[in-house]
């Protein structure tokens, strides 16, 4: 039940969010760049929590503490383990190059940047129609994820279809009228309260389970096969490996995170970024896998995809209601802070990477289409969330590992002059042909050699980018010199160049 | 420091990430470490302690091979060359 005072801090949040999109739209420009990319003006905190707050999903709180219910504490090590260094690692593999060609060359989403080093219209449509293809089942991920725990908060009281229009509708509140600048805005203000209010919950839990001595104590009692790796089939040592290149490796490639790594102010802000990042993901996912594991003790017996409602029941079971709601403002924060950031960078796909292919648009008139796609993909998603076509996880996993195997193409694209757009064309179609016939089936399953499709899909992506550059003609010297001249410059500024003085801001 | 001198050495260092993350022959400890601060099993507070390391790796990173751009390298925004679709 929700007393008035849970209304009350309901009616708060949902006005500060109300508030940011009204307050956002009054200081935005009209031009394409302001909208999607807040002007290329983020600072250090604006990029660290927009990239926290996007990255952090449904899958987070609930997918992450339903994982750990079932195989206990190694599913912490197995989901964000790797993902901790590599994620940020990644900002620096990838992103910082893609910023600097950003910078020079006003590329702002992928098929923009890999079609430029390329110089290959069809390489820029591959990206496009690849990114949109994965990220639409990650945006329904954290619809059904977070409607699903909306209801149960809810006691049942908001159905799971209502869930999903209140979540898709506050989302497009501010994202509508302010763009990148209202997600950001209130990325830093719901990334906040994630994790303030996800601390709290945790020392509540842990108070209301005797302490967090005692509740450890009873799990080594009562469950203590939570406590060892090997004995998880789940988290066996061959789906361990394989799994690192799943979660981790993809997250550079999400659009909304590389498009918002393009949007920072100067590389200072990235540095700082990537620096403190990896203690962010491991305090969040530390959280959600301590309370996923006590849940296995404090509410055992649940199966399957109802070990997914952990994080709701224990709330529900051990807390007073006003914790009901900061949970339930929790979880909202949650999900729309992922789903405002896709829904975002979907519309920012087509607007600037297939709109002007068919029709000629000004800065202003894609401002106003991005804004029309929005409501399309908001309805799109909402319509595939009320089918729900698999498992959260599952869909997860198969959108990770589109993502991933991406990856090869972009740091080759980056790194070595010799890639050229055949070989890039090749990794792009071939992996993702593999990896749909391996995850339907098609392929018998020793075909992988045991290990997770993603694997063997992406070894694939790396030797046909080679083998297919190798064998075609190498890319024109004005080609390389465009992309690689501007490397070496800012590379190799020990001939003669100053690095810019960094200016610290938020 | 030559600059690919210094890309081997984040190589490395990436490496040596990696192999932390994925070493199997180190999971025999979840039964035999007692558990930290009475609450976080071996399992557990390993990856706390790699999260630090984390941090460490990526100050390295950082320091050996992320230069800032020099100045004047965007100066001339007006020239850029757009990307033709």
């Amino acid at each position: 039940m929700i007393t008035t005072v849970g209304i009350g801090i309901l009616a708060v949040y949902l006005s500060i969010l109300i508030g940011i999109g009204v307050y956002g739209a009054r200081v935005s420009l009209k031009t394409k760049e302001d909208y999607f990319l807040a002007g290329r003006g983020l600072g250090s905190i604006a990029v660290f929590m927009a990239l926290f707050a996007s990255n952090i999903t449904a899958f987070t709180i609930i997918g992450q503490a339903g994982f750990s219910y079932s195989v206990g504490y190694g599913a912490y090590g197995y989901v964000i383990g790797w993902s901790i260094f590599i994620t940020p690692f990644t900002f620096y593999l990838v992103g910082y190059r893609s910023w600097l060609l950003g910078q020079r060359y006003g590329y702002a989403t992928q098929p923009q940047v890999f079609g430029g080093i390329f110089n290959s219209k069809l390489v820029s449509l591959l990206f496009l129609i690849l990114l949109l293809y994965y990220t639409l089942p990650y945006l329904v991920v954290s619809v059904i994820g977070g409607s699903l725990a909306f209801t149960t908060i809810s006691d049942g009281a908001v159905p799971y279809w209502l869930s999903s229009i209140v979540i898709i509708t506050i989302s497009l509140i501010y994202t509508i009228p302010a763009g990148l600048r209202g997600t950001v805005w209130t990325d830093i203000f719901q990334g906040t309260l994630f994790l303030v209010v996800a601390g709290l919950l945790l020392a509540a839990v842990a108070q209301a389970l005797g302490g967090f001595t005692a509740i450890t104590e009873r799990i080594v009692q009562e469950n203590p096969a939570m406590l060892y790796r090997g004995l998880s089939e789940d988290i066996a040592p061959i789906n361990w490996f394989s799994f690192s290149f799943i979660n981790s490796i993809a997250v550079i490639v999400f659009p909304q995170m590389f498009t918002r790594i393009l949007a920072a102010r100067h590389s200072f802000n990235l540095k700082r970024v990537s620096l403190y990042y990896p203690l962010a993901m491991a305090g969040i996912f530390g959280i959600s896998t301590l309370l996923g594991v006590w849940g296995s003790v404090a509410i055992p017996g649940l199966a399957g995809k109802e070990a997914d409602n952990i994080v709701p029941l224990l709330i529900h079971r051990f807390l007073s209601p006003a914790w009901m709601v900061l949970g339930l403002v929790v979880i909202l924060a949650v999900v729309k802070s992922s789903i405002d950031s896709q829904l975002l960078s979907v519309s920012h796909l087509v607007t600037d990477d297939l709109l002007p292919r068919v029709k000629k648009v000004s800065s202003g008139q894609a401002v106003f289409w991005g804004r029309i796609l929005l409501v399309v993909f908001a309805i799109t998603a909402y319509y595939i969330a009320l089918v729900r076509p698999a498992a959260i996880l599952s869909i997860a996993a198969f959108a990770f590992s589109g993502f991933s195997i991406m990856l090869p193409v972009m740091v080759g694209a980056l790194y070595w002059p010799r890639a050229n757009k055949y070989g890039a064309c090749a990794a792009l179609i071939f992996p993702a042909v593999m990896l749909h016939l391996w995850y339907l089936e098609v392929l018998p399953k020793w075909t992988t050699f045991g290990f997770m499709p993603v694997f063997p899909a992406f070894v694939l992506s790396i030797i046909t980018l080679v083998a297919v550059s190798y064998a075609t003609a190498p890319p024109p010297a004005d080609q390389r010199e465009k992309t690689f001249g501007l490397f070496d410059r800012v590379f190799d500024y020990g001939k003669g160049e100053e690095p810019e003085r960094a200016r610290e801001t938020v | 420091m030559n600059f690919k001198v210094r890309l081997a050495l984040v190589a490395l260092i990436v490496l040596v990430m990696f192999i932390l993350h994925n070493s199997f022959w180190l999971w025999d400890l979840d039964a035999r470490v007692p558990l930290l601060f009475g609450f976080m099993p071996f399992a557990f507070s390993f990856y706390a302690g790699y999260a630090v390391l984390a941090l460490v790796a990526m100050k390295i990173i950082i320091t050996l091979a992320w230069p800032d751009p020099p100045s004047g390298l965007f100066k001339a925004a007006g020239d850029r060359e757009p990307f033709k679709r």
